[in-house]
């Protein structure tokens, strides 16, 4: 009440504010002290701005530290540089072991490709004293005409043993190859070889040196002169610089002998 | 807000730039960043105590990040430079100790 009338009073007496409102009863609002001017906006820019760089620089350093030596001290240094030099070495050796391993392999494979070739080489060989391969190569072409009497198997039999002694290599009768087992028999009016039956004229091939071959037959007293005067037969020797021996054996089936690994 | 916004602006700079360190900067950019984040520290602290004055936190970040520095530099000079950068890593650190206990206390009132 008395405020009411002191305002009135107021009012009335001071004519000058007379729009001038008391607001004590109101509590006074307090005034913004954030004027937005330049100079804050600037402020606020710099701080960003300089947050900006330190953020920047932190994560650069942490990427930094990975690759950088230079900010570990020396002792850091120094077992670093044990490190890399153990496992160094650890390296060497493995490479060294490793490269003992790949020369023993190499000269395992080098030994391997040798004896296969070896055995290849010896596997033709014995292919073709088998009688299982054709052969071609100088030799010489004999044949035999029959005479007045009947060529006895023995003497057919030993001009194959002169041919081997000689060196014969490979040896074709008619149209048997001669192997190790094979044999002559007497039949009527011929020999039977390895089971076929052959008759005048006698053809031999041989594979050998053709000089050997030629004396083998033509030494005096030796086969040849036994054929002409014994048995009155024709002995012709033609050497040959191509001869091709084409007939050929099936390998033997062996029933009760096998070959020791 | 701002300096929350240019760290991670900052950060996310750093992360797909690559910018080459000078070879003369490389001993210093460690202690120097340890000490901004000291000064943010700060920052932050008198941010939570409505005491937050930008004018106060540059010059703080400046004068930490060259103090620090030049400390390194005179270390170094002198041949301990690897201790005196130990020396102020732990100083800087218990700072930020100490800012980091400040702003929990008011966060948490405990």
């Amino acid at each position: 009440m008395a405020r009411e009338h002191h305002s009135y009073t107021s009012r009335t007496k001071s004519a000058s504010p007379a729009d001038s409102t008391p607001t004590g009863s109101f509590p006074k609002v307090k005034s913004s002290s954030r004027h937005i001017t330049f100079s804050h906006i600037a402020m606020r820019l710099v701080v960003c701005l300089l947050c900006a760089v330190v953020g920047m620089a932190a994560i650069i350093q942490h990427k930094n530290i990975q690759s950088s030596y230079a900010s570990l001290s020396e002792n850091e240094l120094v077992r670093l540089l044990d490190e890399t030099n153990q496992q160094m070495s650890l390296l060497e050796n493995q490479k060294t072991q490793l490269s003992n391993q790949l020369e023993s392999i190499q000269s395992a494979a080098d030994q391997r490709a040798q004896l296969q070739k070896i055995e290849n080489e010896n596997k033709t060989t014995q292919d073709i004293l088998a009688g299982t391969l054709p052969a071609t190569g100088p030799g010489v072409r004999i044949t035999i005409r029959q005479g007045s009497s009947h060529i006895d198997a023995g003497t057919l039999f030993n001009l194959i043993e002169e041919l081997r002694n000689a060196g014969a290599e490979v040896i074709q009768v008619n149209n048997v190859r001669v192997v190790t087992s094979t044999y002559f028999e007497n039949t009527h009016d011929g020999v039977d070889c390895d089971g076929s039956e052959l008759h005048s004229p006698y053809v031999f091939q041989a594979i050998g040196d053709q000089e050997a071959l030629t004396n083998s037959i033509n030494i005096a007293g030796g086969v040849g002169s036994r054929l002409r005067v014994q048995y009155g037969a024709s002995v012709s020797i033609e050497k040959k610089d191509a001869l091709k021996i084409t007939k050929i054996r099936q390998p033997k089936k062996f029933t009760y002998a096998q070959p020791i690994e | 807000m701002a300096a929350v916004i240019g760290l991670i602006i900052g950060i996310v700079a750093g992360l797909f730039i690559q910018p080459t360190v000078p070879v003369a900067l490389q001993p210093y950019l460690p202690i120097m960043v340890v000490a901004a984040i000291d000064a943010l520290m700060g920052a932050a602290r008198s941010y939570f105590e409505r005491s937050f004055s930008d004018r106060a936190f540059i010059v703080s970040l400046f004068s930490n990040i060259i103090i620090a520095a030049v400390l390194v530099l005179v270390g170094n000079q002198l041949g301990v430079g690897s201790q005196l950068s130990t020396a102020v890593l732990v100083v800087l650190g218990i700072r930020i100790f100490s800012n980091a206990t400040a702003i929990r206390r008011f966060l948490f009132r405990s």
